[in-house]
């Protein structure tokens, strides 16, 4: 034994021969190692078990948003056009500068400045803003991209940017009322930006996508929703025109010291509304300071008692009702009339008037005369065929009503002021809209704010032979004769009536009117309706006549210049008279 | 025998993958290429708007009106000093 070991020491031995095999060594230490090893190979099995099957969802998220992006795709906000495709109202992509105010406030004091300077801000107000426990701050909103690219290469810490839009106005004040405005967040909060709000948004799209480290997109990993764009919307506005109605209106709310003032220019023919102006006004780009008086729509959500206005009807109605014709006498003598306690008095005496007469010189105690022959309820479906007291179907926010009270309850002293516009509230579009019972030879179509397509349907309202007696008796007003020679226009036949009101003040008429016309041109074949309203003219003049029959023809004028429609008198100077009519109230 | 068809076999493999290897790589070309387009597309979208939007602004009837009469001394017509043309009236 000896001598053998010391020969594998000498020149090696065979393995079955090493001596380290002739040891005896406990059993239970190889088990231990099997053992050992097989607990090995099961922990890696389940670890691997696990991850794959258990938590493989978890995973493949983590994993995923690591180098998977979702992508917002903006939608952009449908345009709002004219009737001839002229923007009005567009989106720009601009960006919102944030601020992280920990990282900011450690940049140098020059750097902050110039960023002050760059945002058009106050230094200590951008410093009053980072000096918050917030984690973000909007700085400003809608900042224009050059001047996001000069405060990106300022390189603040902790500026970022984010995309957005804004909407721009190009005709400002012009067309404020019928456009409306939008919100930073691009949602539509007046005017047609709110009516049409739906179909102006659109809708955002997204996608997902690899990017590498460099943040360039490698590829789309599931299918791209694509962004919806917002629908463009084409107004039956016409720019040419509604600058022609605003510039004239502002002189006269100018000239005549007024409150406030409106007007409305429709096309005859297709029920669109061509121009809507309202004074005051603002500026939609700019609107810091914007008060309620300039936001209001007078012409859709301010009712007034319409006055003389309202005579054509209750003519029209005793005339289709064979009660009367245009030549029938009638005693307006002594100019008074009284109905229970109330009496009822025409600015002037008039003596013997026709029927005619009694619109042209717009007679109280002719038309209550005229109005004592008719039911209630005869008057009240007129009024309300022709559309008083009636929602407009314009779909714009905030279109008013009015007010025409049940016929049931009228008294009689009621039904007489009721025939000459009074005890009766509307606005300005409705009045508008009723002439076109007159203009269209006594049927009527209904008003819209969008480009016409298709014919509208027409309802008949009055027969075609009353209709073109009251149409002659309005031409017959706005002529020399009448109550508004001022409203005659240059080369056109014109029609009209003018209006003149009391205002309410608690309950009580006032000392304060508000002033209108209605009328439309050319009286041989009508094209448009103007309607005007003057509220609280206060420079001496208050009559409908004298306010806003002047500014019917001015708009008139041009605009049916601008539509090229062919005059039909030959009459080019026009004499008015120096001391014309006053109409009654 | 089987030797030379495993080393067929295994050239075709190496090729399938190098063709794998450059289709992927024209895949991200291109697609990157289409990006691009795609930003350029919109990029130029924005540009029309904002031409469309200075045209409504330059075009302006208050700035048109304001030139006539201040720069051209230009008046408005009125019907006295047009001459109207009727077709087909002799």
């Amino acid at each position: 034994m000896r001598s053998a070991s010391r020969t594998a020491a000498g020149k090696g031995v065979q393995f079955s021969e090493s001596p380290v095999l002739a040891v005896k060594l406990p059993v239970w230490r190889s088990r231990v190692v099997l053992f050992a090893l097989f607990a090995g190979f099961a922990t890696l099995a389940g670890r691997a078990l696990w991850l794959q099957g258990l938590s493989t969802e978890f995973l493949q998220k983590q994993g995923a948003s690591r180098y998977a992006r979702t992508l917002e795709l903006p939608a952009t906000r449908g345009k709002i056009t004219d009737r001839n495709g002229q923007v009005l109202a567009s989106s720009l992509p601009v960006k919102a500068v944030w601020a992280i105010p920990e990282d900011v406030l450690e940049a140098p004091a020059e750097k902050i400045r110039e960023l002050a300077k760059l945002l058009e801000m106050n230094e200590q107000d951008l410093r009053k803003k980072l000096d918050s426990d917030r984690t973000f701050v909007y700085l400003k909103r809608q900042v224009e991209l050059d001047v996001v690219d000069k405060i990106t290469k300022l390189n603040v810490p902790g500026i970022g940017t984010r995309r957005e839009y804004k909407r721009y106005y190009p005709d400002g004040d012009v067309m404020a009322h019928v456009v409306g405005f939008t919100n930073v967040e691009d949602v539509g909060q007046e005017g047609m930006e709110l009516a049409f709000q739906k179909s102006l948004a659109g809708t955002n799209g997204s996608r997902r996508v690899i990017k590498d480290r460099l943040g360039r997109i490698v590829e789309d990993i599931e299918s791209v929703r694509l962004p919806h764009d917002g629908k463009d919307l084409a107004l039956s506005i016409d720019r040419k025109i509604q600058y022609i109605a605003f510039s004239a209106l502002k002189e006269a709310v100018d000239k005549h010291k007024a409150k406030a003032a409106a007007i409305t220019v429709l096309d005859v023919k297709t029920g669109e509304v061509l121009a809507l102006v309202n004074l005051p006004t603002y500026n939609p780009n700019d609107r810091t300071r914007l008060t309620g008086a300039q936001l209001r729509n007078r012409v859709m959500t301010d009712t007034f008692e319409p006055g003389s206005t309202m005579k054509p009807f209750t003519v029209a109605l005793a005339l289709e009702n064979r009660l009367v014709t245009p030549n029938t006498p009638i005693q307006t003598a002594p100019g008074r009339i009284t109905i229970g306690r109330a009496t009822i008095g025409d600015a002037h005496p008039h003596g013997l008037l026709s029927v005619a007469q009694v619109l042209e010189k717009s007679s109280n105690v002719g038309t209550t005369k005229l109005a004592l022959q008719l039911e209630p309820q005869q008057m009240w479906d007129m009024f309300t065929t022709v559309g008083f007291g009636q929602q407009p179907k314009l779909g714009f926010p905030g279109a008013v009503a009015g007010r025409v009270r049940p016929y049931k309850s009228w008294r009689p002293i009621e039904q007489a002021t009721m025939s000459y516009g009074h005890g009766i509230s509307t606005s300005l579009i409705q009045v508008a809209h009723s002439y076109m019972v007159f203009a269209r030879d006594g049927d009527m179509i209904p008003l819209t704010l969008q480009k016409a397509g298709d014919r509208p349907i027409s309802q008949r309202v009055l027969s075609e032979k009353t209709a073109r007696a009251v149409r002659q008796m309005l031409e017959a007003a706005a002529g020399p004769e009448g109550t508004a020679p001022k409203a005659q226009v240059p080369g056109y036949r014109v029609a009209g009536k003018t209006g003149t009101s009391h205002k309410l003040v608690n309950g009580q008429y006032a000392n304060k009117y508000v002033s209108s016309f209605v009328g439309f041109a050319p009286v041989s074949d009508p094209r448009i309706i103007v309607a005007v309203m003057v509220d609280e003219p206060s420079n001496g003049f208050h009559y409908g006549g004298q306010v806003a029959a002047p500014v019917f023809s001015a708009v008139t004028a041009n605009a049916l210049r601008a539509l090229n429609v062919s005059p039909d008198s030959t009459v080019t100077d026009i004499i008015v008279p120096q001391n014309a009519v006053e109409e009654s109230m | 025998m089987s030797g030379r068809v495993n080393l067929v076999l295994t050239i075709a493999l190496v090729l399938c993958a190098l063709s794998v290897v450059n289709a992927q790589y024209q895949a991200r070309r291109l697609f990157i290429e289409l990006e691009r387009a795609q930003a350029a597309a919109k990029q130029l979208e924005i540009d029309w708007a904002q031409l469309q939007l200075d045209q409504s602004t330059l075009a302006k009837h208050a700035r048109i009106e304001a030139n006539a009469r201040r720069d051209l001394n230009m008046v408005p017509t009125t019907p006295e000093r047009t001459q109207y043309l009727t077709m087909g009236a002799s």
